[in-house]
């Protein structure tokens, strides 16, 4: 009988009696009862080699008082888990989109940097996306001739491959469509495409999109465009030499926001652009006078598309000339004082409730803090806390999407979702880009076929000023509140 | 280093002697026309033909000559106003006859030659050696330098026409015991190396001047060429031997890798608690060193120090210094990757996890966890409820990512080998291979420089060594690799050899056996190693010798002779029948390698020389050719500064391929020592358009900020994420790099140098490089299945802290001054060795190039370097203040 001390973990068993005429195993066992652990899961090291069930206790030579290490334990030997997690890099293409956080880029085709910003503009309104997938050539109406159809197919096709795919998308039958459709972005100057104004694209291409979609469920006489991104105008004509009035209401897809000397942020633009001076024929006069004209909203869309008319037509150089001038646009904006009293009383309720809704949520932060709901100065709250709100709205919004929709009420306040950019000298040269807030909040520059993402605080960071990309179209998405 | 005595030799002489005479006298005080025309007077009575007359005339020169060297600043008086009569006194030297009086207008005239001797001319050496040979010193310090330059350009003109020199080293036995005595080490010890005579060093030391000498004799050393360097060294050894400081005797025995020494000073040495200092010294050299009874008698005694070599409690000291500075919390690598700090670029938060970020996850946690012995991913408590608990996160790698996975475990646990093998241990059981892989290679780096009677890693891997997959053969031979590295055990090369001439194994197993084997026979220069290797390397096909893998073997036969200079040339001859598609690379390999960290100019030069060529596409060999230009550079600051220079120029002039390597010859140089030129040329590399270039910059930021938690190239990698957050592959190595700079949370080192940047650990290095070469190929090696590759560079990880334990190596807290190292070699006095100091309590953390000195009297360190552990004995003629 020789006694042994066996280290195992941080233990020293201190005596322990090996019986040399017996196997090793036996020895096991006399560990298990002591550890734990299993015979067949001990490994006994015995000067630089293991310690075998059914070896010679003489050829492994053991001596009286020896140390020995022990190495095992009685845990559960680990087991791969029965469905290995999928990586990133074996997924198929469309899937590795959806952890990318952001949907591809287009390539330009040749001076199409105008038509890509654009497409990426559109393609960030999920609603419009939805619209275009229940589009079917069968549902093709006759009043929708061939050219709107096939533009209407390729954009439909064109937004489904961006959420497919990873790598850059070339937008070849989506460029050939708008050429036909409209011959004017097919000009060439020296034998290649030329440049094209970015708000003539999207005018068009909204415009095209109206007629069809509105032609699919002419039953209930829904026009989706119209109900995206339709802005309801009630305008007061004024004569101020005859006294003569009138008023009239149109429907536009989007604001103008005038750049003049005293226009320093986009909400002075959108007045100064809602008030227009404009000569006919005055019948009271018998001759021509000046009329003004002064428009209030009067029905808001969910999707608020803003221009700064930054372009003009220069008559001396022969071309469309930029306004440099830097404009601010906020990252939300309250339109509220822009709507005609009518609407403003339709408003009100909704405002309330987000305004206590806000509130609350602040005052639950900041521990009930109820003065500050009440006070007038929710608005500078409102400005604190929109960097987070804005994010969960609109992801609130786009869950509940459809059927919900009826119960949502718009409040006039808005977020920013989308800005194109221009950069350069003229409308006809220069390029444009896309920069599209993401359904994760962020926000990610389509310059082309390479989207990079950005910070928020460098988005209003486009409002021109310099030879920087500057804010040329700019679309907002309305915050909304269940009633 | 030997510049002074030359300077003085042969330019001062000559300043003064233009003025114009007329002015001179016009200016001269009435005093000054005395004495000039006092030995005026003399000069004539010389040459008097009344003996008497002549005897005293020399007398009183020779008086009016000695009374005033006081002066330093310049020549003197009599001096100045005998220089016109030099020639005069020469030649009537010349007519007189034999005797005393010659002798003594001989020593006069060998003065006066200190300031008139035309150049080369060495007319005071002459007239001293016709002279009286009186005492040398009566006639000032400035006279024995300048003799001392004459003797040596003398001495170089006589060996060459082979003539005696005896006369000569009569001289210079009274100039060293003169300088020796006059705190004028530097000069003894510089004369005596122009002579080629050190040993007469022995003799002249003593208590108050030989520390001076041998710090002289130890930093000369590095700048001596061939053998001379070791001789000096030995030179120091017997001198600390002598005067009983055996610490440093030790040191200097193992920078000379004289394991006969080193036994020596354990028998020489009978104090056990100074043993024991002597142990830690050697286990943080990392070396494998057996202590037998003539070097400590007493078995348990023995046992003890033989414990601190093995570094058993190194794991304990380690947790005691992350305790004290509270950094024991684990770290997650988003807790590294800091994304929150670069919101809107850095990539979304990915819903599918992507198996190269994983892994790149798990090297960033098991870097930064390094030796803690608890995380959160792997070691997390194993609640499988919770999202990232322990058998998850290793099934979240694919693949060879899984080996690595299960090896982090290892890295976790490192040096903890009692519960790193019991929790390694449930992966043996795994059906998965590359588990079973992972877990034979987390067994190794555990027991990285720990060992053990039981020798668990030999036990536990060699069974699995012959398995027939061809992962697990890795996973244990690299573990073994890491395990035994330097332990030169004879078993394991019984076992692994044969792998290397086995037809039938593949290439990549072949690899690693070689680097194994390379890295456990590191610096040994063993013949059937070396055999075995090359025999494996002719055996490759033609198509294999192209494979990035191949090109392990060659570095595996250079790691053998790391550092042994000369005693490559055998094999080096032998490299050059291999295949041409093999043979400069290993050439390269080869000589880098011999010359690792000696500093050798001449090979820098050469290596130099092959970057310049410009080579037709396809040749390789320039690369580790960059590497070496580090490797040998290394040994001192000089040449290393000097190194960093050329290597910027390679940048701008050099092809693509040495390019790739420059980074990360930048990243050896500077390793753990961010040098913010150094960082500042990584930075814009790591922008650079080839992406090669990029990624080995971006790797060498990790290496120069390694364990340093160095803010700035923190946020540089920071921002390099999120700039190339979608390229996976440069992404992967900026998360490397976080993983290096945070490295152990910052108390890790990665620097093979320590001891004052005195010693280098030879397996530390061995680590390095290779991993370093396994870089030069990025894209095949770490980015393709052989990443764990990277955790060779455990080999090199040691706690930068400063651990002062008392007499029963018990962490003992004190305190200390720690602030930047100043060079004081060779100053005079007792001059400050730290600048900039602040005053801590141990343990203590210190960077590069920082010193640490006891801010008490009440203790005595036992090592005269205060890193690592020192042991604190108590003053006994110590009383308190107050």
């Amino acid at each position: 009988m020789l006694t042994v001390s066996v280290k195992w973990q941080k233990e020293l068993l201190k005596v322990v009696e090996v019986d040399t005429s017996q196997p090793p195993y036996v020895f096991k066992c006399q560990l298990y009862d002591l550890t734990g652990v299993p015979p067949e899961r001990q490994k006994i090291m015995v000067k630089g080699g293991l310690l075998k069930d059914d070896d010679d206790w003489s050829i492994v030579g053991l001596k009286q008082g020896q140390k020995l290490m022990m190495m095992g334990t009685a845990d559960e030997v680990v087991k791969a888990p029965e469905k290995g997690p999928v990586f990133m890099e074996d997924l198929p293409e469309e899937e590795q989109v959806v952890s990318l956080g952001h949907s591809a880029g287009l390539f330009n085709l040749g001076n199409t940097c105008y038509m890509n910003s654009t497409v990426q503009c559109l393609h960030s309104v999920p609603e419009l996306k939805s619209a275009l997938v229940k589009y079917s050539h069968s549902g093709r109406n006759n009043d929708v001739d061939q050219t709107s159809h096939m533009l209407t197919v390729a954009t439909r096709d064109l937004f489904g491959e961006l959420d497919k795919s990873v790598k850059p998308v070339a937008p070849m039958q989506f460029w050939m469509v708008l050429r036909k459709k409209y011959p004017q972005f097919g000009q060439l100057h020296n034998g290649a495409f030329m440049q094209q104004d970015a708000e003539e694209c999207l005018t068009q291409l909204l415009y095209t999109l109206s007629q069809s979609l509105r032609s699919l469920c002419s039953s209930e006489s829904i026009d989706t465009v119209k109900d995206l991104f339709g802005i309801e105008l009630a305008s007061r004509i004024h004569c101020q030499e005859s006294g003569e009035e009138s008023s009239e209401t149109e429907s536009v897809y989007s604001l103008k926001c005038h750049i003049s000397q005293e226009v320093n942020h986009l909400h002075e633009g959108l007045k100064h652009a809602l008030k227009s001076e404009l000569e006919k024929a005055s019948p009271a006069l018998g001759r021509s006078a000046i009329y003004l004209k002064e428009s209030r909203i009067n029905g808001l869309p969910r999707y608020l598309t803003i221009q700064f008319v930054r372009f003009f037509w220069k008559r001396e150089s022969n071309q469309k000339a930029k306004i440099l001038r830097k404009v601010d646009y906020p990252l939300e904006l309250d339109i509220y004082d822009l709507c005609s009293d009518e609407l403003r009383k339709k408003l009100e309720g909704p405002r309330q409730i987000l305004r206590d809704n806000e509130g609350r949520k602040l005052g639950l932060k900041a521990n009930e803090k109820s003065s500050s709901s009440k006070d007038n100065d929710v608005k500078m709250t409102d400005a604190e806390g929109s960097s987070n709100a804005s994010g969960e709205s609109s992801m609130t919004i786009s869950q509940e999407g459809g059927p919900s929709e009826k119960e949502k009420h718009l409040t006039g306040i808005y977020d920013l979702v989308a800005v194109l950019t221009h950069k350069g000298r003229s409308a006809d040269s220069g390029h444009y880009v896309a920069w599209v807030k993401q359904e994760s909040g962020k926000w990610i520059e389509f310059d082309d076929d390479n989207p990079i993402p950005q910070r928020e605080e460098d988005i209003v960071k486009l409002s021109g000023g310099g030879d920087w990309h500057m804010a040329y179209i700019c679309m907002y998405k309305a915050r909304t509140v269940s009633m | 280093m030997s510049d002074p005595k030359n300077d003085a030799g042969t330019s001062q002489p000559k300043a003064p002697a233009n003025d114009p005479k007329k002015k001179e006298e016009e200016d001269l005080s009435e005093e000054d026309l005395a004495l000039k025309q006092q030995l005026e007077l003399y000069v004539e009575r010389v040459q008097d033909s009344d003996p008497g007359l002549q005897k005293v005339a020399l007398e009183s020169m020779r008086h009016e000559i000695r009374t005033s060297t006081s002066s330093m600043t310049s020549v003197p008086k009599p001096l100045k106003f005998l220089r016109p009569h030099y020639g005069t006194l020469k030649s009537f030297y010349v007519t007189m006859p034999d005797s005393n009086l010659k002798n003594y207008l001989a020593d006069i005239l060998s003065v006066l030659a200190l300031t008139m001797s035309a150049e080369g001319e060495r007319e005071s050496l002459k007239y001293r050696l016709l002279g009286s040979e009186g005492d040398i010193g009566s006639w000032g310090h400035e006279y024995v330098r300048n003799l001392a330059g004459e003797i040596s350009q003398e001495y170089i003109k006589r060996q060459s026409e082979e003539a005696p020199i005896e006369d000569l080293m009569e001289l210079v036995q009274q100039i060293v015991s003169f300088h020796m005595k006059h705190n004028a080490e530097p000069e003894a010890v510089d004369l005596l190396m122009e002579v080629e005579d050190l040993d007469l060093l022995v003799e002249h030391v003593d208590k108050a001047n030989f520390k001076r000498t041998c710090l002289y004799l130890t930093s000369a050393a590095r700048y001596l060429p061939g053998p001379d360097d070791m001789l000096v060294l030995d030179i120091a050894y017997t001198i600390y031997l002598k005067f009983e400081e055996f610490a440093s005797a030790l040191q200097i025995a193992l920078s000379l890798d004289n394991m006969q020494h080193v036994r020596q000073v354990f028998t020489s040495c009978d104090n056990q608690l100074k043993k024991m200092q002597f142990c830690y010294i050697l286990a943080r050299h990392g070396i494998t060193f057996e202590l037998d009874d003539e070097m400590v008698a007493d078995d348990e005694d023995r046992e003890a120090l033989q414990d601190i070599i093995n570094n058993t409690k190194l794991s304990e000291s380690y947790l005691t210094l992350a305790r004290d500075i509270e950094v024991m919390e684990s770290k997650s690598p988003e807790d590294i990757y800091k994304a929150h700090l670069l919101d809107g670029r850095a990539s979304t938060g990915a819903s599918v996890d992507s198996a190269r970020q994983n892994l790149a996850a798990t090297f960033v946690n098991a870097f930064v966890n390094a030796g803690f012995g608890q995380d959160k991913l792997m070691t997390a408590p194993a609640d499988s409820s919770i999202g990232g608990s322990t058998g998850n996160w290793l099934f979240k790698n694919k693949e060879h990512g899984k080996t690595s996975a299960a090896a982090s475990l290892g890295m976790i646990l490192l040096w903890d080998v009692d519960s790193g093998l019991a929790q390694i241990d449930k992966y043996f059981h795994s059906n998965d291979n590359h588990v079973i892989a992972g877990a034979l290679l987390g067994v190794g780096i555990v027991n990285c420089g720990v060992k053990n009677d039981c020798d668990p890693a030999l036990a536990l891997l060699s069974e699995y060594i012959s398995k027939e997959d061809s992962s697990v053969r890795i996973g244990a031979i690299m573990g073994l690799g890491i395990a035994y590295a330097g332990a030169q055990n004879e078993q394991i090369r019984s076992s692994l050899t044969p792998i290397l001439n086995d037809a039938k194994a593949p290439l990549d197993v072949i690899a690693f056996t070689a680097i194994s084997l390379g890295l456990i026979y590191v610096g040994s220069c063993n013949e059937e190693v070396a055999q075995a290797i090359i025999f494996a390397l002719m055996d490759r096909s033609e198509s294999e010798l192209g494979e990035p893998l191949t090109r392990l073997l060659p570095l595996a036969l250079g790691l053998l002779y790391l550092g042994k200079q000369e005693s490559v040339e055998a094999t080096a001859e032998v490299s050059k029948t291999f295949n041409e598609k093999i043979r400069k690379y290993c050439d390269m390999t080869l000589l880098s390698c011999a010359y690792a960290g000696t500093g050798n100019v001449l090979k820098v030069q050469n290596l130099l020389g092959h970057c310049a060529q410009h080579l037709e596409k396809g040749e390789t060999h320039q690369g580790p050719a960059v590497l070496g230009i580090a490797m040998v550079a290394m040994a001192e600051e000089l040449g290393l500064d000097m190194s960093i220079r050329s290597l910027e120029h390679l940048l701008q002039y050099g092809e693509q391929n040495i390019r790739r390597a420059v980074p990360l010859a930048l990243g050896l140089l500077c390793i753990s020592n961010p040098k913010v030129n150094v960082m500042d040329t990584l930075s814009r590399l790591s922008h650079d358009s080839d992406s090669e270039v990029a990624m080995a910059a971006i790797i060498s930021l990790g290496l120069i900020g390694a364990g340093t938690n160095n803010a700035r190239i923190a946020s540089m990698l920071r921002n390099l994420s999120s700039y190339y957050y979608k390229d996976a592959s440069l992404l992967f190595c900026v998360r490397i790099a976080q993983g290096l700079v945070h490295l152990g949370k910052g108390l890790l080192t990665l620097n093979p140098y320590h001891s004052d940047r005195f010693l280098l650990s030879p397996t530390a290095l061995a680590g390095l490089v290779t991993m370093l070469h396994a870089c030069l190929d990025m894209k095949a090696m770490v980015l393709g299945k052989y990443h764990y590759i990277l955790y060779l560079i455990v080999l090199a990880m040691q706690p930068r802290m400063l651990m002062t334990v008392d007499e029963n190596l018990k962490p003992l807290s004190v305190s200390v001054r720690v602030g930047q190292a100043v060079d004081v070699v060779g100053q005079a006095g007792r001059p400050k060795t730290i600048t900039g100091f602040q005053t801590h309590s141990t343990p203590v953390l210190l960077a590069a190039c920082d010193r640490a000195e006891l801010a008490t009297e009440k203790y005595i360190p036992l090592s005269p370097i205060l890193e690592g552990h020192v042991i604190l004995k108590e003053n006994p003629e110590y009383r308190e203040d107050s």
